[in-house]
């Protein structure tokens, strides 16, 4: 690759200063604005601080160091089973599903346009959700099923949802009220199923389907994580699309964005983000619309940032998920209760805020 | 325009004829109700027993499946049904939107919410208390629904309030189970009760709501001449010498009475509200008087044969009447949203 291949050029781009990484004559480019970046450093750090956090923080509180000495390997044994085999695991879970959900969540909102368009507002959760419980009642896996089950039972309740909405609508308020409808009853056939399972398989359940990451760790999440890290370029790829869609349909198609196909491919990764997540820590709710919103309110709407929306994802869900930890130690709150609680209000503001959503 | 509503009135099917039909069929239902379930018992028996021959009424084993269990939760069904089918059409007019139910607008877990917190605070045991602390969660509830119906500039269309609805019951059943989570046995009695079941219900209970109810659905008829002035506009209501904002608070006050009795009495049943007002409205015209009578009677059928089906479905075991209607309620929904009509409707931005 030689000098003249690549150029890197400064650029104006919606007023702000971006930096366009061009190569092989401007066929590929990648352009970075600043405010991007920065926000992607706050969330860094951010990010890392949460982390550390969410190691420290629980029934037994540790300090920073003694943090530092378990991942190093220089603490006690004790200290660092608790740190490396219970705490960091289950962290890095959180993590991946919190950061699948905000980007399912980003590109179904900007398909559909639609802010209130989240997996979980449709459904697609709840779906993922149910066929887990099929399969666990029906057969005689472990406690938790199979992870790739969420994202086939995802990906089951997203077309049900399309075919009977009839596609997206122009609002996709159509879409919403269908997914309402879908998620009450699939959560009626959820609770008649738990109803008629023993009760201690139907409690560990039960708080599985609120959205719950205890006893979850390396082993969903690293099939997940690769799952994932396969399927982000394309979403790459599909956001800049969707981000001259935002110009308008006519624009879109006249600079040669094929409508159908970039809708089409962004809803199906949408769904099996979700689903994979759902696979992790069941359906927790609100990081979906949250994360995305407070993006678009940082950057202003014209951004698209897949990246940063799920790296504030995966500090939503670590957060809510030590929060829930801590609070009632020695007890647990599962962090789809926390997400739930805190995310109600936000949806709330949401709506009355945006005269548009 | 008014003058053809009036003539349209006259041409309309007989409402009362209608409403005794009705009456004919929800017998029919109760006689099935008092006839069905567990406690094995056959049909026969129990019609000796509700005829009143002596050894049938002698029978110890039979008088108390009938006594304790079948009729009270018989009569539980028929009163929860017509005070949930009133309660959602006084919301439908109110908010002018076809979607608003107690249950998807979080009056519900408002109730329960309550319940929980008078019993992890304040010792709440009694079936009174639970009444009262149902009814103090659900006023916040339709309280804040209601704001944000009426929420000053911004444009709040049925699919957006009902999208509220849920904001505000995740909430809700959120603080819930973070006030549940200490305790696995009342967690396990909370979820029973929170599926909205029947089973449990005796006529003690019964007695105790009846006031809160019967208040209730007086004030529902009272409040039908202002509210029918309400849909004509704010000022129409005004120079008809009503006024809208004491109409509002009422009707806020009357759902809530309804509601928070029905949930106390029952656990949180969704949808009702929404197929209740929708079969009436099938049937009727604008004329709200008609609409209330009619979503009475019909949500009184529906939990009705709601509630023989969880018995039935699933034996030996019972679904949970919220269940059931849940499974009708979610297709109905689906069905509005392709009617053309309701579509409209749904998805215009007045909702009016």
């Amino acid at each position: 690759m030689t000098d003249s291949m690549i150029k890197l050029a400064l650029t104006k781009h919606h007023a702000d200063r971006a930096l366009a990484v061009r190569l092989n004559n401007g066929r590929y480019s990648l352009v970075f604005n600043r405010p991007v970046i920065l926000l992607s450093a706050g969330l860094i750090v951010l990010l890392i601080l949460s982390v550390l956090g969410s190691l420290s923080l629980g029934a037994t509180i540790l300090n920073f160091q003694t943090v530092f000495d378990a991942l190093l390997g220089q603490s006690t044994q004790s200290q660092q089973l608790l740190v490396n085999e219970f705490r960091l695991p289950r962290v890095v879970a959180g993590l991946i599903a919190g950061f699948a959900l905000a980007i399912a969540g980003s590109l179904i909102q900007n398909v559909v346009r639609n802010r209130l368009a989240t997996p979980d507002v449709l459904g697609i959760n709840e779906g993922a959700a149910l066929l887990m419980l099929i399969v666990l009642v029906s057969s005689n896996v472990g406690l938790m099923g199979p992870w790739w089950v969420a994202p086939v039972g995802a990906f089951v309740s997203g077309i049900l949802l399309l075919i009977i909405a009839k596609g997206l609508g122009t609002q996709g308020y159509r879409l919403i009220l269908v997914g309402l409808a879908l998620t009450y009853l699939v959560r009626s056939i959820s609770e008649l199923m738990l109803a008629h399972i023993n009760s201690l398989h139907a409690s560990a359940t039960y708080s599985w389907s609120v959205g719950n990451l205890n006893g979850r760790g390396y082993e969903v999440a690293e099939p997940i994580a690769i799952g994932l890290a396969v399927l982000l370029p394309l979403v790459l790829i599909i956001s800049r699309q969707l981000k001259i869609f935002q110009l308008g349909e006519e624009l879109a198609s006249t600079l040669g964005v094929n409508i159908f196909q970039t809708q089409l491919t962004a809803i199906c990764l949408a769904i099996l983000f979700a689903g994979l997540a759902v696979g992790i820590g069941g359906p927790i709710g609100f990081v979906a619309i949250v994360a995305p919103v407070i993006i678009s309110k940082i950057l202003g709407s014209t951004h698209l940032a897949m990246i940063n929306t799920g790296l504030l994802g995966g500090i939503l869900v670590i957060v809510a998920d030590t929060l829930g930890r801590f609070l009632v130690a020695p007890l647990e709150i599962p962090v789809g209760v926390l997400t739930s609680i805190l995310g109600g209000p936000f949806l709330l503001w949401v709506l009355l805020s945006n005269k548009n959503t | 325009m008014f003058a053809v509503k009036l003539i349209k009135q006259h041409n309309e099917p007989n409402i009362w004829l209608i409403s005794y039909l009705l009456i004919a069929v929800l017998a029919i239902f109760l006689l099935i109700s008092l006839t069905t379930g567990a406690g094995y018992i056959s049909v026969g028996q129990s019609l000796a027993y509700l005829l009143g021959q002596p050894d049938a009424i002698a029978d110890n084993k039979l008088a108390s499946v009938m006594e304790t269990l079948r009729m009270p939760r018989t009569i539980a069904a028929i009163i929860i049904g017509g005070c949930l089918g009133v309660a959602g059409t006084l919301m439908q007019t109110v908010t002018r939107n076809p979607l608003a139910e107690p249950g998807l607008l979080g009056v519900n877990a408002g109730a329960a919410l309550g319940v929980v917190i008078g019993i992890s605070f304040l010792a709440a045991e009694t079936g009174y208390a639970y009444l009262v602390w149902a009814i103090l969660g659900a006023l916040v509830g339709s309280g804040i629904i209601l704001w944000v119906a009426n929420h000053g500039s911004a444009v709040v269309t049925p699919v957006k309030l009902v999208l509220a609805g849920i904001a505000i019951s995740a909430t809700f059943h959120g603080i819930t189970s973070f006030l549940l989570i200490n305790s696995q046995a009342t967690y396990d009695q909370y979820r029973y009760w929170v599926l909205g079941s029947l089973a449990g219900v005796d006529l003690k209970s019964i007695s105790q709501v009846s006031p809160f109810l019967v208040i209730g659905l007086i004030a529902s008829l009272i409040l039908t001449r202002p509210l029918a002035s309400l849909m004509l506009g704010d000022d129409v209501a005004k120079s008809l010498g009503h006024k809208p904002a004491l109409t509002r608070f009422i009707v806020t006050i009357t759902v809530t009475l309804l509601a928070g009795g029905s949930v106390a009495l029952a656990g949180p049943i969704s949808f009702l509200g929404l197929i209740a007002p929708f079969l009436a409205r099938a049937i009727t015209g604008p004329a709200l008087f008609h609409q209330l009578i009619l979503s009475a009677l019909f949500g009184a059928l529906v939990v009705l044969i709601a509630d023989i089906c969880a018995r039935l479905i699933v034996q030996p075991f019972e679904a949970s009447v919220g269940v059931i209607l849940a499974i009708i309620g979610a297709p109905l929904l689906i069905g509005l949203t392709h009617s053309s009509r309701f579509s409209q409707l749904i998805l215009s931005k007045t909702g009016s």
